[in-house]
């Protein structure tokens, strides 16, 4: 809650506006599988991070997000013997599979036209990051960004994407599958395949690699390193039919009976060196931009399905039909009353629940939401 | 029609629990090791530990039951020595035996259907995993994507990374070497699990006699050996414990050890052997890799051991205080207790 801090007045407005959600919502609050054998954890608006927490029903869930009102709420996907024990002592069963893609991950170029800096220390709106903040002169920035439909646009390209590598190459059943909106700017897949419940994170590591196409060698389609910078090539008994070795044999246009072709192509390159960064390079580019820690990590805590996202005051939710979901509208689930605050940028404009707000540096009657929205980021106090 | 494994097979697989189905419907026990004619099969499974011992398999292939009594009073006698390097060496070698002998069928055998069988057999029933043929091509094969993940990921080089295969429906598609390689160091640890349960009681007095001619002439002799490997820095001391469990060392740490086991004047042979228990051993490879830091291949230079600064840096060193002020793990020498 780091936007919250400077200002009493915020926190109290954002925590009645989570609570009222809590009481009112408290069916959109999923029952994770195996509930006693997870981890809980949640982030309080004045004293931080609780961890180690476990919950025998959901009922014990719905208490505690009234009761203690938290900014952000958490859930482990791994599995434990005792999960209320300090990390060494869970005793892990196992953890669902989870990716996560985020927009700031996507390198979209309309990034810079909804990024804003925020002094760290003061929340002050920062215009040039080369200047210390001029109020506070702490020279450490925050980034915030107001993801725009176009982000949403290219999450769910990037989302079906590992969908389709998932269900069609690691043998995912479709209905292992499920897509969470994370609440603020990205996507979480769960895979609750009991098959990969067991691997460890060396094993993810692996699998994380194949998503992005890290690690990847001229192997792949039997091109080895000869003496001089020379190649020798020996084609994959299993041929280019499937998964990378497809992937770089329909770039390359080459197939079973192109061994000169290859040849060519690599000499003209520039030799062995020259082709494995081609290689490297071309993977990189379209392979799927998960962020690899999240998967890599089997003791972590997730934002948990139907709670509210302390980065932004919308709910973290479970996504029934991807194309139809529109976050923005969707997971937008605050009261609308309105309220008056002072926004800190000029000329922000944003959308939520089809509404367009256009706000800038002045007192402005927003409703709760929308409020809330810009307060969590740290674009607006309250009056 | 009913296709079954043969006793060919059985031959080069005894460690199969088929194998010794002969033994339970011939009602033949322990008493029979007693018999003259056994005295051949003890001979025989005592050079087997032998030829094992100096770092080689043992490639002899005789019929069925010579091979399943060999097999079983090999097991006895490295059970009775009660000596660790012996079991452990005695698991490695009957592992990559049995890995030679798969290899070749798989990549001979011309019956699909029989090829599945062993495949089928040999997997599922020591390793609970299913290996399948190619539907479209018979030479290759293919595993559950988190079979493959579960012992690939042990493994070190690039090639092994599960994004540089053949990826599709849930399966990984691998050669005929590949899906061997891949489980190795599980049958090694069958054999050796195998041996440490197995309970000896009123053992064949000619079995015995073997064993204790194996425990005299392997007993550990730390006192032929320079330095003791009590001698040995920190550094080197972690890297061998991590190989001798079978874990495999980054590339730097093989440097490392190799390295310093030629500047002290280990030879390339016995350095080889130091690198077989790694999940991805290859014997050529490996050999050549150490010829080459002796100076031997490529560019004729001698590689030094690393400084302890930079082993330092690549997170090698464990350092002790016996270690001191020193530059470079040969400058260790252990203060007297
Ligand atoms: S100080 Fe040198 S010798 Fe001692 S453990 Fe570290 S690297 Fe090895
Ligand atoms: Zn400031
Ligand atoms: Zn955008």
């Amino acid at each position: 809650m780091n936007n919250l801090k400077n200002s009493t007045s915020d926190l109290l407005f954002v925590r009645n506006a989570f609570r009222e959600y809590y009481f009112k919502y408290n069916d959109l609050v999923e029952t994770p599988s195996r509930i006693n054998e997870r981890e809980f954890g949640f982030m309080t608006f004045q004293t931080g991070m609780m961890r180690h927490l476990s919950f025998n029903n959901i009922r014990e869930v719905y208490a505690t997000l009234i009761r203690n009102t938290p900014s952000d709420f958490y859930c482990s996907n791994a599995y434990y013997n005792f999960p209320a024990n300090l990390m060494q002592d869970k005793g892990w069963k196992g953890a669902d599979l989870i990716f996560d893609i985020d927009a700031k991950d996507l390198g979209l170029p309309c990034e810079v036209s909804h990024r804003y800096h925020l002094c760290a220390n003061c929340g002050e709106i920062i215009e040039s990051t080369a200047d210390p903040c001029p109020l506070c002169k702490n020279s450490t920035v925050r980034v915030e960004s107001i993801p725009c439909s176009n982000c949403f646009i290219s999450l769910r390209k990037e989302i079906k994407k590992l969908i389709a590598i998932l269900t069609d190459e690691i043998g995912v059943e479709d209905d292992n599958i499920s897509v969470y909106f994370s609440g603020n700017s990205g996507f979480h897949l769960y895979v609750y395949d009991a098959c990969f419940h067991h691997l460890d994170s060396r094993a993810r590591s692996d699998l994380v690699g194949y998503i992005l196409g890290n690690g990847i060698g001229p192997e792949v389609i039997g091109v080895r390193k000869g003496a001089n910078d020379k190649v020798s090539i020996k084609f994959p008994k299993a041929g280019f039919r499937y998964g990378w070795s497809m992937r770089l044999a329909r770039k390359l246009r080459i197939d079973q009976s192109s061994s000169s072709k290859l040849t060519n192509f690599i000499n003209k390159l520039g030799g062995y060196e020259r082709f494995s960064k081609y290689i490297i390079g071309y993977a990189k580019e379209i392979g799927i931009k998960i962020d690899p820690q999240v998967t890599i990590d089997i003791h972590r805590i997730f934002r948990h399905g139907g709670t509210l996202n302390g980065k932004s005051g919308l709910s973290k939710l479970r996504c029934v039909d991807l194309n139809k979901f529109d976050p923005l509208n969707d997971a937008c689930l605050l009261n609308d009353t309105d309220v008056q605050v002072h926004v800190k940028p000029s000329n922000l404009k944003f959308k939520l629940r089809g509404r367009t707000f256009t706000a800038n540096q002045k007192k402005e009657k927003l409703p709760t939401y929308a409020a809330v929205y810009l307060i969590c980021k740290g674009l607006a106090t309250t009056i | 029609m009913s296709l079954k494994l043969g006793t060919a097979d059985f031959a080069k697989y005894p460690f199969l629990n088929e194998a010794s189905k002969f033994l339970t419907e011939s009602h033949l026990d322990v008493d029979e090791f007693n018999r003259p004619e056994m005295e051949y099969i003890i001979d025989r499974a005592t050079i087997r530990v032998e030829v094992e011992m100096q770092g080689k398999i043992y490639k002899n292939l005789e019929r069925h039951e010579v091979e399943v009594l060999t097999f079983l009073s090999a097991l006895m006698l490295v059970k009775l020595t009660n000596i660790e390097q012996i079991l452990k060496k005695h698991s490695l070698f009957e592992a990559l035996r049995a890995e030679a002998f798969l290899i070749q069928d798989l990549r001979t055998e011309r019956d699909e259907k029989k090829k599945q069988l062993l495949l089928f057999e040999i997997f599922k029933e020591l390793f609970k995993v299913e290996v399948d043929l190619d539907p479209e091509n018979a030479q290759v094969f293919r595993m559950k994507v988190t079979d493959y993940l579960v012992r690939s990921s042990h493994f070190h080089e690039e090639g092994w990374k599960i994004v540089n295969k053949a990826v599709h429906g849930g399966y990984v598609y691998l050669d005929a070497d590949e899906i061997v390689r891949l489980v190795r160091n599980e049958l090694g640890n069958l054999i050796y699990e195998k041996i440490r349960a197995m309970s000896l009681s009123n053992v064949p007095q000619p079995i015995v006699q073997k064993a204790n001619y194996l425990a005299l002439k392997f007993r550990p002799t730390y006192e032929n050996k320079l330095p003791r490997i009590s001698d040995y820095p920190p550094c080197i001391k972690h890297a061998l414990d991590l190989m001798s469990k079978g874990e495999n060392l980054p590339h730097t740490a093989r440097l490392m050890v190799a390295t310093y086991m030629l500047s002290i004047g280990k030879n390339i042979d016995s350095i080889v052997t130091l690198f077989h228990p790694a999940p991805d051993f290859n014997e050529k490879i490996t050999r050549y890799q150490v010829e080459h830091l002796a100076g031997l291949k490529g560019g004729q230079t001698r590689y030094n051991v690393p400084s302890c600064s930079k082993l330092n840096s690549e997170d090698l060193c464990f350092r002790t205080l016996d270690c001191g002020e020193i530059t470079n793990p040969l400058k260790f020498r252990r203060r007297p207790d």
